[in-house]
């Protein structure tokens, strides 16, 4: 499925963080219609000395003590002619930090290229850190895939598989057991720092499940507050198959199989299905299988280790009694 | 096979109709998606369907894939165009 494009409005940014960044719009409202197109932030740099050549300007921008010190020592035709050259560029946002009065040449110069310029009063460090994390959070890749997440034991069991093939009974099943479910049908998957995968419920779907037969339920209405949780990370894909399919199934367990979601390599676990099989038992053992595989003990591998080490030990008895 | 629809009855794409979607889309063999803005759904499944919140007037994006694709779309075209048989009275 495809992923989102997203950006956000300078506007919304005020409106919604403004006490989370403590941000005071110091240009007039007219600019607040510039968005944000990337989760990079940058330092000026040399473009305040007037060099814009490698000058990254679709990145937020932040300027700090330095930065308003330098301006404040150049003479100020040579400050209006560089700082027009930076505004001229489509900068989605400028900040200024530490709550420092923004050099009035700055102002004038965004102002007139319509570049929004945001004062906050948290230090320059740790506003980066802050705004670069809520960067980061906004512009993670996401999808929304057809599955069910569930978590067992701790692991987190993403469920794959056909329309009507039994994904959510076999949450519910699970739910019953004292397991926890995360969302049905529609999983919201975030990738989080390039290599975890998080998965939740959109705000509409809740702990809604559809049951054929029953229709929709309230899982956390029914089974109450130990049955739900609001995100897990994905760590195993269980793909449900027919039966009749399901030919080329590894039988031994000996190769791990993966699969990928948004970049990342997950392991893959394929159980075949006749209608009506119940998995509730099989999805407790991948997951406790899979901790164990975590923990180095890998079963399918240390059984046929001990077969070929038994084998070893006959051949050694035939050569004896030759 | 990709086409758009529009939603035409007046509540738009709530449980019946939705309900009525879902079990059209699921005689068919292939995979029929939903998309409104960047939100894409599998149309065999109800609550992704209703998770659309999709009103009168908007406008869907159906994709389809399979050896009964094109059946698929009339059908789902069809069903759109026909209001889900809602509005009737008017």
């Amino acid at each position: 499925m495809q992923q989102e494009e997203k950006s956000i409005q300078v506007a919304t940014l005020l409106s919604d963080c403004a006490d989370r960044f403590k941000l005071r719009l110091l240009t007039s409202e007219s600019t607040l219609g510039s968005r944000i197109i990337n989760a990079e932030i940058s330092r000026p740099g040399l473009i305040l000395a007037g060099f814009s050549k490698r000058f990254a300007w679709d990145r937020t921008q932040v300027i700090g003590e330095t930065e308003v010190v330098y301006m404040e020592s150049l003479d100020s035709a040579t400050l209006e002619r560089y700082l027009d050259k930076m505004c001229a560029f489509e900068i989605p946002c400028i900040f200024v930090s530490k709550g420092l009065d923004a050099p009035q040449a700055l102002l004038d110069a965004a102002e007139r290229h319509g570049r929004p310029v945001l004062g906050t009063r948290l230090g320059t460090q740790d506003f980066t850190r802050r705004f670069s994390a809520f960067l980061e959070t906004n512009f993670a890749p996401r999808q929304y895939l057809h599955g069910s997440l569930a978590d067992v034991y701790g692991v987190g069991l993403l469920y794959i598989g056909p329309s009507g093939i039994g994904k959510s009974e076999c949450v519910l099943d699970l739910v019953e057991r004292g397991h926890r479910l995360v969302c049905d049908d529609v999983v919201h998957i975030t990738r989080e720092n390039n290599e975890t995968l998080v998965g939740m419920a959109n705000e509409g779907l809740g702990h809604h499940m559809e049951i054929r037969g029953l229709g929709i339920i309230d899982v956390f209405r029914l089974f109450g507050i130990r049955a739900v949780r609001k995100r897990k990370r994905i760590e195993v894909v269980v793909e449900l198959v027919n039966w009749e399919d399901s030919g080329d199934i590894d039988r031994t367990g000996l190769d791990d199989r993966t699969t990928e979601i948004l970049g990342v390599t997950l392991p893959l676990v394929q159980v075949p299905l006749v209608p009506g099989k119940n998995i509730t038992v099989i999805s407790e053992v991948i997951a406790t299988n899979h901790l164990l595989k975590l923990k180095g003990h890998h079963s399918a591998r240390e059984f046929n280790r001990s077969l070929l080490e038994q084998m070893k030990q006959v051949d050694y008895i035939d050569e004896v009694s030759e | 096979m990709r086409t758009e629809v529009v939603i035409l009855n007046k509540l738009g794409l709530h449980a019946r109709p939705a309900a009525l979607l879902v079990q059209a889309t699921s005689k068919f063999k292939s995979e029929i998606y939903l998309k409104k803005n960047d939100m894409e759904v599998n149309a065999k499944s109800i609550l992704g369907v209703m998770m659309l919140a999709a009103e009168c007037g908007a406008t869907l994006a159906v994709s389809v894939a399979g050896e009964d694709a094109e059946d698929a779309v009339k059908t789902v075209v069809e069903l759109f165009e026909s209001k889900f048989g809602e509005d009737q009275e008017e």
